[in-house]
């Protein structure tokens, strides 16, 4: 009970640090996205009226908009607003930015979480299979394969998916959304080059934990070979796969943006792509910043679930550097 | 017995032959540690066809003119969209352009467009990895929580966001996946500067009053060196990938240059007319960055054994 309770306190103060070193990283990283916003060579108020506006009205938007202030007073006039919930104004869509992310997230969380899903489960199966039978064909052929999904681009992965299967075949729809249909292609998309590296580490991982000495016991114990292998191999081979997944996070909203371009996904990866084409800054700079903060968060949450995969990691020295 | 069960996971017949050729090559050659690491790399078989497949792209870039059969920026209404053949080896494209010298001049703006990203974000990264390693205390500790703040942004995104900001072209492309992705360099070069620093041979070179400044360019950058080179491979793939995504969004290299990227994008309306438009360029994307990861595994195996291969 005594070590029960040592670890839990141990635990919450790991938390707390961790949640407070998180702090500095979101101010700075929106010190940064705001500085590129602002780095841009051309005047936003000029880009929202056009070629042509008279000089008196590209005075009175910068005015409106506070562009006429010092820099660090827009930075500081920006994230009070974003502490609002005032996120500033589309100049495409002439919405609030925080209302167009609202609608556009959850068609993108739902292809990333799918995409995660689907390479999880197909990683961590052959990961395993690979590393029981090392060097086999199958082995060789799924190390040579992961290195194929890594190194193809996604968005030519995409056009040929939508070649193959929605041009050729007929299966899917070519693009939009048109209910869950619609999620099938770009999810794999995401979902194969994910699971490429998820498989390679669970094979490495699974290889060095089934040498170790409480393998050989539990085999010598009587254990059946699949509870030796599930319960005690892969249980501890998955902490580091845990970790790699969390990390790749940010990964995924970059594949994401792709993926939702080249299918015409009405997510929020396709908006940013347009608000970029577009010189859209207030929807550039807001979606940039929300993807930062989920970023962040699964960056933490990782940290924090580690602590109860694997309670004996060392919670002083965790430290990504 | 208990060999026996280990050797069912770990094949240690081959790893034997592999130290008995090792320790055989060692008494045959005066072995520097070059030497070992080109024995090394040698040894696996994709690193060897990566290795070639790269040699023959800088050759191709370096020969295009004389490689490529048309002008790669000739246009010929009279023979749009045409199919493979012996005159035009991998069909036209959309303005009756030759697929195959594209191709070939493509390899040249890839090829420089990866170097240049991996200068830049090397310069930023090894220069910030050598001024927290060096100086610790709270300089180290500025760079490395900068270093994680670049971390939690996604490289696309934040490029796509930069190179937005700056405007479309090539050179921003260049700057701006540059400037997201120099982190790895940053870790790896402090990471290796801090288990250089307890070393006898700093402690006596700070002893005889080198300045921090020989410290550096005598002692901690050649000893860096290794892993710099190794970082500087494997970000090859991220940074080709990286810029041929922003082309296709429509950032990078424009119109009329043959960068892959735009063929890939400019290939995407023409699917069921000629697939062959989008499909060669992203093949050729394929093809270097996968030869990339060949040689950066190899690499890394080769230079670094013990840390290699997990």
């Amino acid at each position: 009970m005594k070590i029960r309770e040592y670890i839990e306190s141990k635990r919450a103060r790991f938390i707390v640090t961790r949640i407070v070193k998180s702090i500095p990283v979101f101010f700075l990283a929106s010190i940064i996205i705001f500085l590129i916003m602002h780095l841009s060579p051309g005047d936003p108020a000029e880009i929202m009226l056009g070629a042509g506006a008279t000089e008196e009205a590209i005075e009175s938007i910068q005015q409106r908009l506070g562009l006429d202030q010092p820099l660090y007073r827009q930075y500081l006039n920006y994230m009070s607003g974003v502490f609002q919930g005032d996120w500033g104004v589309s100049i495409r869509y002439n919405q609030p930015v925080l209302e167009l992310i609202r609608t556009r997230m959850p068609l993108t969380l739902l292809l990333m979480g799918s995409g995660l899903i689907i390479s999880v489960i197909m990683g961590i199966t052959m990961g395993v299979l690979g590393a029981l039978n090392p060097n086999s064909i199958f082995d060789y052929s799924s190390t040579v394969m992961a290195l194929f999904w890594r190194s193809i681009p996604s968005f030519w992965l995409g056009i040929l998916f939508l070649y193959v299967f929605a041009l050729e075949f007929g299966w899917f729809p070519i693009g939009g959304w048109q209910g869950p249909i619609s999620l099938v292609l770009p999810m794999m998309v995401i979902g194969l080059r994910l699971q490429a590296i998820i498989a390679r580490l669970t094979r490495s991982q699974m290889l060095d934990v089934l040498t170790k000495d409480y393998i050989k016991s539990a085999k010598t114990k009587g254990l059946k070979r699949k509870a030796v292998i599930i319960k005690h191999g892969l249980r501890n081979a998955l902490i580091p796969v845990v970790t790699v997944i969390a990390l790749r996070v940010p990964w995924l909203f970059g594949g994401a943006v792709i993926t939702e371009t080249v299918f015409a996904y009405p997510g929020m990866g396709s908006m940013l792509v347009r608000g970029v084409l577009s010189r859209d800054f207030p929807l550039v700079q807001g979606i940039v910043l929300v993807i930062c903060i989920s970023a962040i968060i699964a960056n933490l949450i990782a940290d924090v679930s580690y602590t109860y995969i694997d309670p004996r990691i060392d919670i002083d020295s965790q430290r990504k550097g | 017995m208990e060999k026996k069960s280990i050797g069912k996971y770990i094949d240690e017949d081959t790893d034997q032959q592999e130290i008995d050729a090792e320790l055989e090559d060692l008494k045959e050659k005066e072995t520097s540690q070059l030497a070992l690491a080109w024995m090394r790399f040698k040894r696996s078989k994709l690193a060897l066809i990566g290795g070639l497949i790269v040699l023959v792209l800088v050759i191709t870039a370096i020969f295009a003119p004389f490689i490529a059969p048309y002008d790669p920026l000739e246009t010929n209404p009279q023979r749009r969209l045409e199919d493979p053949s012996s005159e035009h080896l991998l069909g036209t494209d959309n303005l009756g352009r030759d697929i195959f010298s594209r191709l070939v001049y493509g390899t040249r703006i890839a090829l420089m467009i990866g170097v240049l990203i991996v200068a830049v974000s090397g310069g930023i990264g090894i220069t910030l990895g050598v001024l927290a390693g060096v100086f610790g205390g709270w300089i180290d500790e500025a760079i490395m929580r900068l270093v994680d703040t670049f971390l939690a942004f996604p490289t696309v995104v934040m490029a796509l966001a930069i190179a937005g900001a700056l405007g479309p072209g090539l050179y921003n492309v260049i700057i701006a996946v540059g400037l997201v992705v120099w982190t790895r360099f940053a870790r790896v070069t402090r990471g290796d500067i801090l288990s250089i620093k307890t070393e006898t041979y700093i402690e006596a070179a700070e002893a005889i009053g080198e300045s921090k400044i020989s410290l550096i360019t005598k002692y901690y950058i050649p000893n860096v060196l290794p892993s710099i080179v190794v970082v500087a491979t494997i970000m090859m793939p991220t940074a080709l990938l990286a810029s041929a995504a922003l082309t296709f969004l429509g950032i990078g290299a424009q119109a009329p240059d043959p960068s892959w990227g735009y063929m890939v994008s400019s290939g995407r309306d023409y699917l069921t007319i000629a697939p062959w438009m989008a499909t060669f360029g992203g093949a050729s994307i394929t093809v270097t960055v996968l030869a990339f990861n060949f040689v950066g595994d190899g690499l890394r195996d080769a230079l670094d054994p013990v840390r290699g291969g997990s």
